[in-house]
């Protein structure tokens, strides 16, 4: 298993959202106030549960089909890409999460309440897969419609997914968002643009697959995701 | 044989927002003695409960936070290769647990008090690592529970000696009664102002 990650560079910079975060008033009531301390990365750091399948089931990843039930409504698309580390490597067994509103810009969540958009019974929008032995993952699905956040200064999110991945290490923990290339809504957004540097926000797009590459079923897109960590020894 | 492509730069981290599904969430999620929601809870070590509560600025409860815990077993082992004595882990510990804040911004763990370990770093107090992730907040928050028993342990541990002397006491959970039959103890955090509670980062 020495394709375990037992290095933890820092966060390179203008990658991380900068916090707390103008226009998104939440982050400034919870992102803590006192800068981190830092700490030598060690054991707890390096390691992580690597057999979670068995604690949470990880057979979901056909969100728009379901049987017995009908397609959901909205644009059919696939998502499909691989968890990396920063050297590259494939992480396999990592836990992959992915959830989103409907068509419609609606949460299948209590909370979602702050307009009436409507509910698809066929579309609950989560779904959870392990990665294969080449990092690789995938889900069907359908695109996401764009919805407003209820705060004073009016904002709309872009069309975007929901990721939580567990990796081999508990550093490789990683919660982030897919965004769609071409939104008009995406230089609006808050949370997109949180991220400082043009190249790490163009690692949150998808990048849309030529249509014959994928067929007349679906609209496919590519999305990677590179958690931290790498090898102590520089692979060679 | 895969090979290594070259290095590439992190995915950036965005909020978990307030939609995280109820649906991912099943009942003991949040014990770390079960490998599996079938299987038995490990016996090798003292069961306790950790509980608290997490509050944004001003003492407010966050609701639908997600705390994630990660700890050594009884014995201070972690069943990973990245610990020597992997092989001796106790293998029915996960070590691993979900939980969510309810309404009142409350949360609970069952676990086994963990054990010490030696690393690079020195010697490590018995320690629980917890990863907070919540609306309104962008990067994931780690931070780390000691426990009052170890007081010796606790003065040598170097990553609390990192921590400034005024702010250790946040990072120490406090007895808190017992829950069915095994003692319980208090660890609330303050994601901002106030007593804050000290975050790490590597
Ligand atoms: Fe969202």
């Amino acid at each position: 298993m020495d394709s375990l990650p037992d290095r933890f560079d820092p966060w390179p910079p203008g990658v991380q959202p900068v916090v707390p975060t103008p226009g998104y008033p939440g982050t400034f009531t919870h992102s803590p106030a006192e800068a981190p301390i830092r700490r030598p990365a060690g054991r707890g750091q390096f390691t992580g549960p690597l057999d979670l399948d068995r604690k949470l089931p990880c057979d979901e990843m056909n969100l728009a089909t379901p049987n017995p039930g009908r397609p959901a409504i909205g644009q059919l698309i696939h998502i499909a890409g691989r968890i990396l580390d920063e050297d590259g490597r494939p992480v396999r067994g990592a836990v992959v999460e992915l959830w989103q509103a409907n068509a419609a810009g609606r949460y299948f969540h209590p909370n979602d309440t702050t307009r009436d958009a409507p509910l698809d019974p066929n579309f609950i929008g989560n779904g959870r897969v392990r990665t294969d032995a080449e990092g690789g993952f995938g889900f069907f699905t359908v695109k996401p419609g764009a919805y407003p956040v209820p705060t004073k200064e009016v904002w709309w999110r872009p069309p975007h997914v929901h990721f939580s991945v567990i990796g081999p290490a508990s550093l490789s923990r990683l919660v982030t968002q897919m965004f769609f290339p071409g939104e008009p809504l995406n230089p609006f957004d808050h949370i997109f643009m949180a991220v400082p540097e043009a190249a790490a926000r163009q690692r949150l797009l998808a990048t849309a697959l030529p249509p014959a590459e994928v067929g007349a079923g679906w609209l496919g897109f590519r999305h990677d995701i590179v958690l931290r960590g790498r090898a102590a020894t520089p692979p060679c | 044989m895969l090979k290594p492509n070259a290095p590439l730069l992190p995915t950036p981290s965005q909020t978990i927002g307030p939609f995280f599904p109820q649906t991912f969430f099943q009942a003991g999620d949040n014990d770390l003695t079960r490998v599996s929601a079938a299987a038995a809870p490990s016996t090798r070590g003292e069961r306790i409960l950790l509980r608290g509560v997490v509050r944004r600025e001003g003492g407010i409860p966050c609701v639908n936070a997600i705390l994630e815990a990660w700890q050594a077993d009884a014995a201070g082992r972690f069943r990973h290769p990245k610990d020597p004595e992997c092989a001796l882990a106790d293998p029915d510990f996960l070590g691993w647990g979900r939980a969510w804040t309810d309404a009142a911004g409350g949360y609970e763990f069952h676990t086994l008090l963990p054990g010490g370990f030696t690393d690079a770093a020195g010697p490590r107090a018995p320690h629980i690592e917890l990863a907070v992730m919540a609306s309104g907040l962008m990067r994931t928050l780690f931070t780390t529970v000691f426990f009052p028993d170890f007081p010796g342990p606790n003065e040598a541990d170097p990553v609390l000696a990192a921590v400034p002397a005024a702010r250790r006491p946040l990072l120490l959970a406090q007895p808190d009664g017992e829950a069915a039959g095994c003692r319980a103890f208090r660890f609330d955090l303050q994601l901002r102002g106030g007593a804050e509670t000290p975050f790490f980062v590597e």
